[in-house]
């Protein structure tokens, strides 16, 4: 068994006693060292076949006999046998520590860096090349944390292997003091402390250490041959703080640019990722972004719908010819479809592509993920969702991105509860033109808690497990206008390529169906359905067509009732209609787009339960109403 | 979720490595039931070996030419490295089919850090014990969910690379690989084993 004596020191505040505790652990008995004014304090443990003990000093900035602690280190230093030092000093103020490090070393006491605050020099952008400084000082230098006990175990690996015939790094002063330091020396007694080491702590002027001296007198000899330079102590001083500078900055880089910016980025993230901020925030976009949206989509479907109309008027076709009408119909189709929601699906892209580039949508992802999470959705889903809000069919392809054909279904089953831009047409145009904006916002909530009571229902059924959250942040920067654009037009391209030429088909098949005089026939056989929203038998027209195309859904409406909706329908009628026409997969394009990603049985079913559901909501949320 | 660019990469690798590994001319039929992928990437693959002359093609057969052989040791040591050092905590099978995935992801330096690792035979701690601004070196990823595994190998979250953690949210811990941030769920975190490693 060989027992170890290693001593702890540093500045004040450098973490010695925590570090004590990482290295001996809470079990210990830590006993007090009487005796002075300022205590030190000692623990042991047993390593392998090793005892070392560990006394912790107080804390000084060098070794000199000025205070009471210095004192107090020096006696522990020098009065007592030491097999070594830890010094712990402090990465993000080299120097200091540094000139420390020297003086022990100056007293051929085998000693180890242990670098503390590694983490916090490195957030100040100061990094410190440990192995190169324990090159230059021919010492293990070992980063540390005592809080996470990171580098304890090389560290304890280093006191083990600790050598005492070691060169050690030695300060080089002027040759005048380097002369004095030789002279001094020959005249020292034989001790256990180098030579060289007591000739600079007399030069220094510490009585101390005079009695080591073999003649006294060898002082004022000295001192006469360094006439010219009276201030020797301090020299030695400022070439010891000299050295420990240069050597600090070998071994420190600094990276103030690349820090100050990555610091700017890591400010944003911890708002924008913040516990409570960043849900807040992240709504608070949203809904500006909608305001924005609905702003501007306004504006733009008022000159779209202008110049519709001048174009269908200056078409002027001979009313009844059948040719006529369904050009008619089906250029009417193609006009609402282009005028309602192509503003909105094209801005709310533009949108979306901007705040995917900029990095904003990474963060939204991860805040919605918690919300999220408890409906059983992957924060990914996030994206398909938001999507949904221009169009539902763009919005089911985007579900691609998600991991399990599971996930992609319980995503998709959302979108009858996330209304796109046509059906926010019908809540605002029809619901909010006649019964008023609040009418229109009740439907909103009614369709937003039968969603979320869907998506609990579903979580609860299927037992999904969504895949754990995995997301690359990408930084922030400034986004390239023709990447968003480029973007956007991907996005785009469904809605016009597919979405716009049905919207034609749609209306020239309503059109048919309706000079056949089909639609009245409809209106029988499902009255049982009008009966349990309690609506008139004709508004089955416009719900049913409105599958086919559900721009025209406004439209259909008002031809079918005579008189506007105000007069023939009451408010809570008005309500019912508008919840039974937005809760559901929307229209026969989702339809369509839904087959081909999950099969026509999965899709009729997704579809056939969804509208079954908007309805039952409906008639039950009316009666609800009605009741209280 | 493999990027279809890597496609092509992991095709061409694997056909070098199993040239390299049978050292002899292999039917284009074994390498078809060894690599599942389309007949085109799978042409397209040769087509461009032999154009490097990293290959020879003659009637049915393939070959390595003298630099082909030199990349394909690589390969094959690459491949060993890592069967190798994943089966001290995997089964054979999955050692393997990690080895797979890998090899075709790694640096150097990540090969070189895992031999480290592996002669070190010390075990890395869970990553949700890091705190901010502190460094690892990854020693183990979760690889039970294939497809976790698949996906975090392709966005570079591997054995040997080095890691640092920004900050934990309520989301999960935001880590910096590469000067690339992630954030990772928290199970995630808790079963990727990361060694404590001095880098400066």
């Amino acid at each position: 068994m060989r027992n170890f004596k290693i001593l702890l020191i540093g500045q004040p505040n450098v973490g010695k006693s925590s570090l004590l505790n990482a290295l001996v652990g809470p079990k210990v008995v830590v006993s007090n060292y009487p005796g002075t004014t300022v205590e030190i304090t000692q623990a042991g443990k047993t390593f392998d076949d090793t005892e070392i003990k560990f006394v912790d000093t107080p804390g000084i900035y060098s070794i000199s006999n000025r205070s009471e602690e210095e004192k107090v280190t020096e006696k522990a230093l020098f009065e007592e046998e030491v097999d070594g030092a830890i010094i712990v000093a402090d990465a993000s103020s080299l120097e200091r520590s540094l000139y420390l490090t020297l003086q022990i070393l100056e007293a051929e006491i085998p000693a180890i860096i242990a670098l503390n605050f590694v983490e916090e020099a490195k957030r100040k952008g100061i990094r410190i090349d440990s192995k190169k400084l324990g090159k230059i000082l021919n010492i293990p230098v070992i980063p540390i944390n005592p809080l996470t006990k990171r580098g304890i175990y090389d560290l304890i690996d280093s006191l083990l292997k600790i050598k005492e015939e070691t060169e050690f790094f030695r300060v080089k002063y002027d040759d005048h003091i380097e002369k004095a330091i030789n002279e001094i020396s020959s005249q020292i007694k034989e001790t256990s402390m180098p030579k060289r080491f007591i000739a600079i702590r007399v030069l220094e002027g510490d009585e101390d250490f005079y009695k080591y001296l073999k003649d006294k007198r060898i002082i004022e000899e000295v001192k006469e041959s360094l006439i010219e330079h009276p201030r020797v102590a301090e020299d030695i001083s400022i070439t010891r703080y000299g050295t420990a500078s240069f050597i600090a900055e070998k071994v420190t880089q600094i990276v103030p640019l690349e820090a100050g910016r990555g610091k700017i980025q890591e400010r944003i993230d911890n708002i924008l990722l913040h516990k409570t901020w960043g849900p807040f925030i992240t709504g608070l976009f949203l809904l500006v972004i909608f305001g924005i949206l609905l702003y501007l989509g306004n504006s733009m479907q008022d000159l779209l719908m202008e110049s519709t109309e001048i174009l269908l008027s200056s078409l002027g076709i001979a009313e009844h010819s059948i040719i006529a009408m369904i050009l008619v119909q089906s250029l009417t189709g193609v006009a609402t479809g282009v005028s309602i929601s192509l503003p909105y699906v094209f801005l709310f892209y533009l949108v979306l592509g901007l705040l995917e580039d900029v990095g904003l949508l990474s963060r939204f992802v991860i805040n919605a993920e918690r919300l999220l999470k408890r409906l059983g959705l992957p924060g990914k889903s996030f994206i398909p969702l938001a999507l949904g809000l221009g169009c539902t069919v763009p919005a089911v392809r985007a579900t691609r991105v998600l991991a399990s054909e599971k996930e992609q279904i319980h995503t998709t089953s959302l979108f009858a509860f996330v209304p796109c831009s046509s059906r926010i047409a019908i809540i605002m145009g029809i619901v909010g033109f006649y019964g008023g904006a609040r009418l229109a916002f009740s439907i909103l909530a009614t369709s937003l808690i039968a969603g979320l009571a869907w998506a609990f229902g579903i979580e609860k059924i299927l037992h999904i497990k969504s895949e754990p959250l995995l997301l690359e942040l990408p930084p922030y920067r400034k986004p390239l206008i023709k990447n968003v654009l480029a973007k956007s037009w991907i996005r785009m391209k469904d809605f016009v390529c597919i979405v716009i030429p049905l919207l034609a088909l749609g209306g020239v098949a309503y059109g048919i169906l309706d000079i056949l005089r089909v639609t009245e026939v409809l209106v029988k056989p499902f009255s049982p359905i009008t009966a349990w929203l309690g609506l008139p038998d004709v508004t089955i027209i416009p719900l049913i067509f409105g599958f086919l195309q559900k721009d025209l859904t406004g439209a259909m409406l008002l031809s079918v009732l005579d008189s506007g909706p105000s007069l023939a329908l009451t408010s809570l009628q008005l309500y019912t209609f508008g919840v039974a026409s937005t809760i559901g997969i929307p229209c026969i394009i989702a339809f369509g787009i839904l087959i081909k990603e999950f099969g026509f049985k999965r899709a009729t079913l997704l579809v056939g339960i969804s509208i079954g559901y908007g309805i039952l909501v409906a008639g039950l949320s009316w009666r609800i109403i009605s009741i209280l | 979720m493999i990027k279809e660019s890597d496609v092509s990469k992991i095709v061409r690798e694997d056909i070098l490595r199993i040239l390299g590994e049978r050292k002899e001319k292999v039917s284009l039929k074994t390498l078809r039931e060894k690599i599942k992928v389309s007949h085109s990437f799978m042409f397209k693959a040769i087509e461009s070996l032999e154009e490097e002359g990293l290959v020879f093609v003659e009637e049915e057969f393939i070959g390595l030419t003298k630099n082909g052989w030199d990349e394909a040791k690589d390969i094959v040591k690459k491949h060993l490295v890592l069967e190798n050092y994943f089966k001290e905590t995997r089964s054979k099978r999955e050692a393997h089919q990690a080895a797979h995935l890998l090899e075709h992801y790694v640096s150097e330096e990540v090969i070189n850090n895992i031999k480290k690792i592996f002669t070190l035979k010390k075990e890395g701690v869970s990553l949700i014990k890091f705190r901010s601004n502190e460094e690892g070196l990854i020693t183990d990823i979760p690889s039970s969910d294939y497809k976790l595994f698949e996906r975090m190998v392709s966005m570079g979250i591997l054995p040997g690379e080095v890691i640092e953690v920004i900050n934990t949210i309520p989301a999960g811990v935001i880590i910096k690989i590469n000067n690339k941030k992630f954030v990772l769920d928290k199970s995630i975190a808790k079963k990727i084993k990361v060694l404590e490693y001095e880098k400066f």
